[in-house]
């Protein structure tokens, strides 16, 4: 972490010394910065989708792909060459111009999201004081990449699943909302390293761990992965939004799939498992190593509850989302602010 | 109550999560076939006595048989073709055989790249092997398709 | 109120979850079905007519097309008419009488599971599919050592069976149902058990007594609406009458009963089969039956409870080595005719299930 940090520094200071003013560095650094991150990011998404195949695998007995290379690595770069070699169909019905930005933009908010989030102690691209509500603003505009996508492809399956994803995502924001906010009243900040220095000595799952059970359903559902993955429907939309998308514009939607789960993942180790912070003391392992831990395993935690649930019912879904879901992150809410003005009272 | 169901399948596929895998990966591991398997087939030529039971208790007429009488009345095949492509694999043909020189083989991979080479002429695909002139003991012929 | 319209949904002959080539136009209200009609017809090969230029004998590895889920029942189901006609039924050796037993329950194990596997399947948990479908893979391994073949074996003839089976092949069949009762276990408490299933399921296109017997339901999905009927214990054919188990009946009717109901029976069946293989006695497992069959004029009609429901084979004889006529009555197209009535009112996600649950198999739907 700190070799990074240092790395960082001295490129700061070099910029400097060849005359550029100091916002000029700041400039390119956050470029180099980003592209750091969105390199990540990548390597991530083409890594999940082979583990996602090698791991439900080996929930089903199975093996997987294992051909090529090594543990199938090489499978990796057989997809990417694939999906880009492939024609670009476009419907004869499609709205080209919304059909064509669809796949784009849910790809740019997927990227968006990950401005605000803490690899390490100042490892953050930027640290915005309003951090964690960026993000909930970035992460619902990409509803309206999934209308877009499942009207603009003049399919019914299409229209039916961007439909239901609409409906889904706006639902499951309120209690993601909600489950966030009682780690905002805790911590007083929006801002995520206030937030993850606040966790030093106890990790906020312990006294939110309603929270971090809402966040996690209602994450899972945000992001279309099973058993909330309506939009997609396989059984019976066969693909649901993305249906008559083909090669690359289809890998965008896969892709910011991907990128969407770490990026939530990331948020729920920030928010709740401690983010960088090392447990019992373990210090002497980098931050960031502490941190992609637990992103893995919370990555883990999703690759297994899709793979041993079946798919819940659009009015289910909703009930379960309303009926169950606000009430409980709202009840939580009222309850860490009377903890809160307890703990006030006694502390004075 | 809720949510035990849930646990409970969590478990269980946890459970098999290191189990050992099921797949058997093919082109290097084959598969164990069994005594009765039915893949593709063997003519015995010399065997043979043109008598034309297969053809007949085929289903679907895929066996095409010519033969000639020699000077002894007896029939003598000149051509066994076997239209595949129309083949049920029922084994009625391997069955009807009264010398059993028809045979099943284990040759499973019967994919080709033309149509034509679907068609099996097992009378020209047959080599004579040394074995074949004598006339075998009935019992050794049991153990014989036992072994094959 | 916003003026709205009813959308028409093609579902199929190209769609991941109609099992098949079915195809089926919904008309949707929002996602509600409000009228399914079905089209059928895309799998038909004729084999009704077929038979009828087909022996007697060479029609048995047709009969293995019909359901290809269940090859062996079907064969059995064809021969025991067959035998009927000729009236032989009861020169039938011993041994080949167990054998059958045992080849019918191993491909009702089989069928069944293809109908476990693909219901957990339809509701997306592919996990519950693929643990089905790795006990399957054993049973179909174990029917490509009786006939050679994993889904059409033609091992039953008119008069027993095609050869007889070796202890190697019993010693391997008594270790698949002593394993069986576990795997049976992990389906109930990865697929049963589960509540998200259970909520899509339950109470989820509820099939009353009335109405099954109005369509005609037969096999698990009438017992499923609480219909006490099994072929096996009601009319016995061949020796079922020898063996000991229990016919489960439920009495809900809805989508959940129609899954469970699958598992209960399979657990039967491995009961069956270890009883079978105790009692096998030694001995010939052919009749003696003329080589070129010639059944004397006349009809019969026959049926057995295949894994489906009833399957029956009318063949009418003209005294020729061919039948003059075949009719086969398939339990799932009787039926599938009963889906859109099903599916009135239920989700489109529903519909999904619900043909899940009826377990059809195009082969046998189109003949």
């Amino acid at each position: 972490m700190k070799f990074f940090i240092d790395l960082a520094n001295s490129m700061r200071a070099g910029i400097e010394g060849m005359g550029a003013s100091a916002t000029t560095a700041e400039i390119i650094l956050t470029a180099i910065t980003t592209l750091a991150v969105v390199i990540f990011i990548l390597l991530h998404v083409v890594v999940l989708l082979l583990a996602e195949r090698r791991l439900s695998a080996m929930f089903q007995l199975r093996l997987g792909p294992n051909r090529l290379g090594p543990l199938g690595i090489g499978q990796v770069i057989a997809d990417v060459v694939k999906t880009l070699g492939k024609e670009d169909i476009i419907p004869a019905g499609a709205d080209k111009f919304v059909f064509k930005l669809a796949s784009t933009t849910l790809f740019a908010t997927a990227l968006l999201a990950w401005a605000v989030i803490p690899f390490g102690n100042g490892m953050i691209i930027q640290d915005l004081n309003i951090g964690i509500f960026y993000f909930i603003a970035i992460g619902s505009t990409a509803t309206i990449s999934v209308v877009m996508g499942g009207w603009a492809s003049n399919n019914k399956y299409a229209l039916i699943g961007g439909m239901r994803g609409v409906a889904q995502m706006i639902s499951y924001e309120i209690p993601m909302v909600f489950s966030l906010l009682g780690v905002v009243m805790l911590t007083g900040s929006m801002k995520m390293s206030d937030i993850v220095a606040a966790q030093e000595n106890m990790w906020f799952i312990i006294p939110q761990f309603i929270a971090f059970f809402i966040y996690y359903v209602a994450a899972t559902a945000e992001i279309n992965r099973a058993p909330f993955d309506l939009p997609e429907g396989e059984q019976e939309l066969v693909a649901g939004y993305f249906i008559e998308y083909s090669g690359i514009r289809w890998a965008l939607f896969m892709m910011a799939e991907y990128a969407n789960m770490v990026a939530v993942s990331a948020i729920a180790v920030t928010m709740f498992l401690g983010g960088w912070n090392a447990p019992f003391g373990l210090t002497f392992i980098p931050g960031i190593v502490w941190f992609l831990i637990k992103l893995y395993l919370m990555l883990f935690t999703f690759f297994w509850v899709r793979w041993t649930f079946p798919r819940l019912r659009v009015d289910h879904l909703m009930h379960f989302g309303w009926k169950f879901m606000i009430p409980v992150s709202l009840a939580n809410i009222v309850v860490t602010g009377i903890g809160i003005y307890v703990y006030r009272m006694i502390t004075g | 109550m809720f949510g035990k169901g849930l646990i409970k399948g969590l478990k269980i596929t946890m459970g098999h999560f290191f189990d050992k895998k099921v797949t058997e990966q093919y082109p290097e591991e084959r598969p164990n076939l069994p005594p009765a398997f039915k893949g593709s087939f063997k003519l015995n030529v010399a065997k043979c006595i043109a008598c034309g039971l297969c053809a007949n208790g085929c289903p679907n007429n895929v066996i095409k048989i010519e033969s000639v009488k020699d000077e002894n009345n007896k029939k003598k095949l000149t051509g066994y073709k076997m239209m595949t492509e129309r083949c049920l694999y029922c084994g009625f043909c391997v069955e009807a055989c009264p010398p059993k020189a028809l045979q099943w083989t284990k040759d499973f991979e019967l994919a080709v790249h033309l149509r034509d080479d679907v068609n099996l002429d097992l009378f020209a695909n047959y080599t004579p092997s040394p074995d074949d002139e004598k006339p075998a003991e009935p019992k050794n012929e049991e153990d014989s398709a036992q072994a094959s | 109120m916003l003026k709205t319209e009813e959308l028409t949904l093609n579902m199929g002959p190209v769609h991941p979850s109609t099992h098949g080539v079915y195809r089926c136009v919904l008309t949707l209200n929002g996602e509600y079905i409000q009228n399914a009609v079905n089209h059928i017809g895309y799998l038909h090969r004729g084999l009704e007519k077929l038979a009828e230029s087909r022996t007697y004998n060479q029609f048995i590895p047709y009969t293995d097309r019909l359901d290809y889920c269940s090859g062996l029942a079907n064969e059995m189901a064809y021969v025991l008419a067959v035998e009927k006609l000729m009236g032989i039924e009861n020169e039938i050796p011993e041994r080949a009488q167990y054998l059958r037993v045992i080849c019918a329950e191993l491909q009702r194990l089989a069928s069944h599971g293809i109908c476990v596997g693909s219901f957990a399947l339809d509701i997306a948990g592919s996990t519950g599919f693929f643990y089905s479908f790795r006990d399957r893979d054993r049973a179909l391994e174990l029917i490509n050592m009786i006939g050679g073949n994993r889904l059409t074996p033609n091992f039953m003839r008119i008069g027993g069976v095609a050869h007889d089976l070796d202890e190697y092949f019993l010693n391997e069949l008594n270790q698949f149902c002593d394993d069986l009762p576990a795997c049976f276990d992990e389906y109930e408490g990865l697929l049963a058990g589960n509540e998200i299933l259970q909520t899509r399921s339950k109470g989820v296109s509820v099939v009353s007594k009335e109405m099954a017997l109005d369509y005609g339901f037969t096999g698990p999905n009438a017992r499923a609406s609480g219909i006490d009927t099994d072929l096996r214990r009601d009319e016995p054919y061949g020796i079922y009458d020898r063996f000991d188990f229990k016919v489960p009946v439920l009495q809900n009717g809805d989508t959940y009963d129609r899954f469970v109901i699958r598992v209960m029976e399979m657990r039967e069946s491995v009961k069956i089969i270890q009883q079978a293989i105790k009692d096998m006695p030694e001995g010939p497992v052919m009749a003696k039956v003329p080589k070129v069959i010639k059944p004397p004029v006349g009809e019969v009609y026959h049926r057995i409870e295949n894994a489906k429901g009833h399957l029956g084979f009318h063949i009418v004889s003209d005294g020729s080595t061919k039948p003059y006529r075949t009719r086969i009555y398939s339990p799932t197209f009787v039926m599938l005719s009963a889906f859109p009535e099903m599916a009135k009112g239920t989700h489109i996600m529903d519909a999904v299930l619900i043909l899940a649950s009826i377990d059809i198999v195009l082969g046998e739907v189109d003949r």
